[in-house]
C-alpha cells in the first residue's frame, strides 16, 4: 500500500501548485469580520457592486471580529496592508483612535439615520443596533418591561448571555447594567446571575442554545425577530422592550494613514453611505443602516420594538473603565 | 553518534522554533513603546489562582472519567472480537474528536438539554456538563489508543495464560496490566492536555465564569486585553503545570522488557462470551452514539439541498481535505523521525532522555495555537506577505497539535518494532529505504494509519488560526459552520456539520485502510 502513499504525496503536489495567480488592477484591501464577508453577509453583493463602479478589486478580509481587527491593526502597525476597517464599533474607537494609526476620512455624513448626532472625523458608522433580550412568545407571555424587572424579579424568566470577556454583546450587557444600576452594577448581577442558565463565549453559542429552549430569554439585538420573520416567516420571536432604554452598539469603518490607495478608500466610504450599499444591510447584517430612511427599510423592520432611548457611554469612558468593570463583574460571578 | 539524532535534532529545532520563537515575539512585542508592558502582579490576584484551581481540577476529574471506563470498554473490546457491529463501533468513537466543540455542545445539549432525551435540567451547566462533553470526546479517543496495547501482547502468552488455568484476575494482573502499564500513562497525559486546554465547552456549559480554564485567561489576555506578555507568561504557565503532569504520569509508565520474539501479536484465543462486557461495549456506543444520532436527526430534517447546491461549501471541503492530509502527512513524518530516535535511545538504555524527545512532542499540544499564531505573525508580517503564508502556518500549527496523537499511536509499537528487530536488521546490514520497507513498514502501517487518520480528523475538524489570519478564499468546512451560525442559520450549520463528520469518517477509513491494510482495528 506504498503506492496509496505515494498516490498522496501527488495529489497534495498538485493541490500545492494550482494555489495562486491573480489580476492586475489596483486593489482596495479592507479588514472586517467574517459574517461580513461570509456568503451570508452583506460582503458578496457590496463586493459586486463597488467594483462595478471602481475599477478596482475590493478584497474583504474576514477576521473573527472588531477586536481581532483592532488587535491586528497594532501588531501590523505603519505595515497593514489594510486601506479599510470596517467592523470595530463605538466600545473600540477609542483604543482604535489611540493608536494614530487611523486617517481623518474628509467624508460627510448627510443623510444620517442615526439617534444621535454624528461628529467623528475619523470613524464613519454604516450600520448601528440595540441589544435586547429576545424571546419566544410562545413560550414566554409575558415578558419584564424593564431592566430592573428582569434583574429583581426572582421569579422572571432564565436568560442566556455572553461573556463580556471574549464577546461583543457580553461586553454590550455589562455596559447596560452599569448604565442603569451605576455603582449598585455588582448587587444587580448577584441577583440577576441565579437566573442565568449560561454564559457563552460568543453570540452563536447563546442563540444556539436559546433555539434549543435551553432558556426564556436570551441576549441578542432588537433587530432579531426580523431575521425570523424575513428568511423564516417566523412570527415568534420577539425582543422585549425595556423601559430604560437599550444599550446601543453603533459599527463603524476608518481609513488607515498607511493606505496607498486614499482616494479608493475614499471613495469606498463615500459608497459605503450611498443607498445601494445601505440597503444590503438590513437583510444581510440584520442591523439598522446608518443613511437609509426608515421608509426604505424592508417592512418587517417596522413591527420591531422603539428602544429608544438609546444607551451608550463615552467612548473614553469604556477605554478607560471597561477593565475595571469587567473584573467587578468577575468577581460577582464568580461567587 | 547516533545516525538518528540528526534528523530527530532537526525536528526537535523545529518545534523548538514553531514554539518558542513565536512565544519570545510576542514578550519582544511588550517591550516595545505603545505597548503597556502589562500587570505583571496578576500572580497575586485570587482570579488567576482560581483559574489555575478550576483548569486543573475540570482537567483532572475529565481524565478520570475518561480514562478509567475507556481502560474496562477497550478490554471488553479486545477480549470481544466478534462483537457484531465491532468494526463500524471502533470507527464511530474516532467521530467525536473531530466535532467542532460548539457543535458538540448543541449536540450534548441536545441529548441533556432541558427538550433533551435525558433532561438534566439547569444541574448541565456545570461541572456536571464540562464532564458530560469531556467524556464524550475522550472516552471514545482513549478506548481507539489503548486497544491496539491489547493487540500487543502476544498470542503465545495467552496461551500460556490458559494452560495455567489463570483467572481473569490473574490474566489482567500478569498480561493485561504490564502490557497496559507502558501506554496508559501517555493516554492519560493526552486526555489530560486536551481538557485543560477546552475552552468552547467549558465556558459554555460551564454555566458562568466560575468555570474559567487558563485558556480562556490567555484567549482574553490576547484580545480586549491585548497584553501578549501575560499571554505569553500564562501559556507558559500552562505549558509547566503539564511538564508537572508529564512528570507524575510517566512515574507510572514501566516500558516492557526487552523480549525477543517475531510472535505474532493478537487477542484472546477463544473469546468467551461475557455478558458484562457486552454490556459495557454497548453502554459506551449509546454514549457516544447519542450526541451524534440527535446532530444527525436535527441535520437530516435541516435545509439539506441548500446546503449541498453552495459553492462555498465544495470550496471549503476542498480545502478542508488539503489542510487536514498535508498536516497529518507532516505530523506523521516528525513523529516518526521523533519516535525512531526515542526507541534506538531506549534500547541504548537511556531511557530517560528516550522520555523526554517524546515529552517534548506531545507536550507543545498545551501551548494555545492563538499564542503561536499570534506570535508567528508578529515575526512574520513585517517580512512577508502573510497572506501567501496561510497554508503553510495552518498546517504546521495544526501537524505541530497532532504530534502527540502521532506520538501515542504510533510510539509503543514502533518501541516494540525496534525491541524486536534492530539488532537483526543490524546483523542482515539492512537499513534505510529496504528497513523501511521489509521490517518497520509491514508491522507499523496499522498504527501509522490510526495516527495518521486521527492528525488529518482533527485537522479537518480544527477551527484554530484560519479564523486568526482570514483570508478571502480560505473558508474550510468549519470556519462556515462558525459563518452560518453567525448568521442565524443554525439549522445550514447542522447540516454542514453533518457533511464535515461525513468526510471525516470517510478520510479516517480510507487512511486507515489504506495505509492499515484489510485487517479491522
Amino acid at each position: 500500500m506504498l503506492l496509496f502513499l505515494r498516490s498522496c504525496l501527488v495529489a497534495l503536489l498538485a493541490l500545492w501548485l494550482s494555489s495562486g495567480a491573480s489580476a492586475a488592477m489596483p486593489t482596495l484591501t479592507v479588514y472586517t469580520y467574517d459574517s461580513f464577508t461570509s456568503d451570508w453577509g452583506p460582503g458578496p453583493q457590496v463586493k459586486k457592486a463597488f467594483e462595478a463602479q471602481c475599477g478596482c478589486q475590493l478584497n474583504l478580509v474576514g477576521l473573527e471580529d472588531g477586536v481581532s481587527m483592532l488587535n491586528r491593526i497594532k501588531l501590523e502597525g505603519g505595515n497593514t496592508r489594510a486601506d479599510l476597517v470596517l467592523g470595530i464599533d463605538t466600545n473600540l474607537t477609542a483604543e482604535a483612535r489611540a493608536t494614530g494609526l487611523f486617517e481623518a476620512h474628509g467624508v460627510t455624513l448627510k443623510s444620517s439615520s442615526l439617534p444621535e448626532p454624528w461628529s467623528d472625523n475619523t470613524f464613519l458608522p454604516y450600520d448601528y443596533g440595540y441589544f435586547a433580550f429576545v424571546y419566544n412568545r410562545e413560550r414566554l407571555a409575558s415578558p419584564p418591561a424593564s431592566l430592573r424587572q428582569l434583574v429583581e424579579d426572582d421569579n422572571g424568566p432564565t436568560i442566556l448571555v455572553q461573556d463580556p470577556r471574549t464577546s461583543t454583546p457580553g461586553l454590550g450587557l455589562l455596559l447596560w447594567v452599569k448604565k442603569v444600576y451605576g455603582d449598585q452594577a455588582d448587587a444587580a448581577w448577584a441577583r440577576l446571575s441565579k437566573r442565568i442558565v449560561t454564559v457563552s463565549k460568543g453570540w452563536s453559542e447563546a442563540y444556539g442554545l436559546f433555539l434549543k429552549n435551553e432558556a426564556d430569554m436570551v441576549l441578542s439585538y432588537t433587530t432579531s425577530p426580523a431575521y425570523h420573520m424575513i428568511a423564516e416567516q417566523d412570527q415568534r420571536f420577539a425582543a422585549a422592550r425595556f423601559s430604560e432604554g437599550h444599550y446601543q452598539q453603533i459599527e463603524v469603518a476608518g481609513m488607515l494613514r498607511s493606505s496607498q490607495q486614499k482616494q479608493l478608500a475614499r471613495d469606498f466610504l463615500e459608497f459605503m453611505l450611498s443607498e445601494r450599499f445601505q440597503s444590503i444591510i438590513p437583510t444581510t447584517n440584520w442591523m439598522y443602516p446608518a443613511a437609509l430612511a426608515r421608509s426604505s427599510l424592508p417592512p418587517e423592520f417596522a413591527q420591531l420594538i422603539d428602544p429608544s432611548p438609546a444607551l451608550l457611554f463615552d467612548e473614553e469612558l469604556v477605554a478607560e473603565r471597561r477593565k475595571a468593570w469587567v473584573d467587578e463583574w468577575l468577581e460577582v460571578m464568580s461567587r | 553518534m547516533n545516525p538518528r539524532a540528526i534528523p530527530a535534532g532537526l525536528i526537535l529545532c523545529l518545534l523548538a522554533m514553531l514554539v518558542l520563537v513565536p512565544l519570545a515575539g510576542l514578550v519582544n512585542l511588550g517591550t516595545l513603546p505603545g505597548y503597556e508592558s502589562g500587570d505583571l502582579q496578576f500572580w497575586h490576584s485570587a482570579y488567576i489562582r482560581r483559574v489555575l484551581f478550576f483548569s486543573l481540577w475540570q482537567a483532572i476529574l475529565s481524565t478520570l472519567f475518561s480514562v478509567v471506563p475507556a481502560i474496562l470498554v477497550a478490554r471488553a473490546f479486545a477480549l470481544q472480537p466478534a462483537f457484531p457491529l465491532r468494526g463500524v463501533l471502533l470507527r464511530l468513537f474516532a467521530l467525536p474528536l473531530v466535532v467542532p466543540s460548539v457543535v458538540a455542545v448543541m449536540g450534548v445539549v441536545s441529548v441533556y438539554g432541558s427538550d433533551g432525551w435525558l433532561p438534566l435540567g439547569r444541574t448541565l451547566y456545570g461541572l456536571a456538563g464540562i464532564l458530560l462533553a469531556h467524556v464524550f470526546f475522550n472516552l471514545p479517543l482513549a478506548v481507539r489508543l489503548l486497544l491496539p496495547l491489547w493487540q500487543s501482547i502476544p498470542r503465545r502468552h495467552w496461551h500460556l495464560a490458559e494452560q495455567l488455568d489463570m483467572n481473569a484476575w490473574q490474566r489482567w494482573r500478569f498480561l493485561e496490566w504490564p502490557a497496559l502499564r507502558e501506554g496508559l500513562p501517555g493516554v492519560m497525559l493526552l486526555v489530560f492536555m486536551l481538557c485543560l486546554t477546552s475552552f468552547a465547552v467549558v465556558l459554555t456549559l460551564g454555566g458562568g465564569p466560575k468555570s474559567t480554564t487558563l485558556e480562556v485567561a490567555i484567549y482574553q489576555s490576547l484580545r480586549f486585553d491585548f497584553e501578549p506578555t501575560r499571554a505569553v507568561v500564562l501559556a507558559l504557565l500552562q505549558l509547566c503545570l503539564c511538564l508537572l503532569v508529564a512528570g507524575l504520569t510517566l512515574k507510572l509508565q514501566r516500558l516492557p522488557e526487552v523480549e525477543i520474539t517475531i510472535d505474532e501479536a493478537s487477542t484472546a484465543v477463544k473469546p468467551v462470551y461475557r455478558p458484562l462486557q457486552l454490556l459495557l461495549i454497548s453502554l459506551a456506543a449509546i454514549y457516544v452514539a447519542m450526541p451524534l444520532v440527535s446532530m444527525l436527526l436535527d441535520a437530516l430534517a435541516g435545509p439539506l439541498a441548500q446546503v449541498i447546491s453552495n459553492s462555498a461549501l465544495w470550496r471549503s471541503i476542498a480545502n478542508t481535505l488539503f489542510i487536514g492530509l498535508s498536516a497529518a502527512l507532516a505530523s506523521v513524518v516528525a513523529g516518526w523521525l521523533l519516535l525512531r530516535y526515542s526507541a534506538s535511545l531506549a534500547l541504548a538504555g537511556l531511557v530517560g532522555r528516550a522520555r523526554l524527545v517524546e515529552l517534548s512532542g506531545s507536550i507543545v499540544y498545551v501551548v494555545p495555537p492563538l499564542v503561536i499564531g499570534t506570535g508567528l505573525f508578529v515575526l512574520l508580517s513585517p517580512h512577508v506577505d502573510v497572506f501567501g503564508w496561510v497554508y503553510p502556518i495552518v498546517i504546521a500549527v495544526n501537524a505541530l497539535m497532532g504530534l502527540p496523537f502521532v506520538i501515542r499511536s504510533l510510539g509503543p509499537a514502533l518501541r516494540q518494532n525496534h525491541a524486536r528487530y534492530d539488532r537483526l536488521c543490524q546483523s542482515l546490514a539492512l537499513s534505510g529505504w529496504s528497513r523501511l520497507r521489509y521490517v518497520e513498514w509491514p508491522l507499523l502501517r496499522r498504527p501509522l494509519g490510526l495516527a495518521m487518520a486521527l492528525v488529518a480528523a482533527l485537522a479537518m475538524g480544527d477551527l484554530g488560526v484560519i479564523a486568526l489570519f482570514g483570508t478571502p478564499n480560505t473558508a474550510t468546512l468549519t470556519l462556515l459552520i462558525y459563518q452560518q451560525l453567525g448568521a442565524y442559520l443554525i439549522a445550514d450549520a447542522t447540516v454542514t456539520a453533518l457533511l464535515l463528520l461525513l468526510l471525516c469518517l470517510t478520510v479516517f477509513w480510507l487512511l486507515e485502510r489504506g495505509i492499515g491494510g484489510r485487517a479491522d482495528a
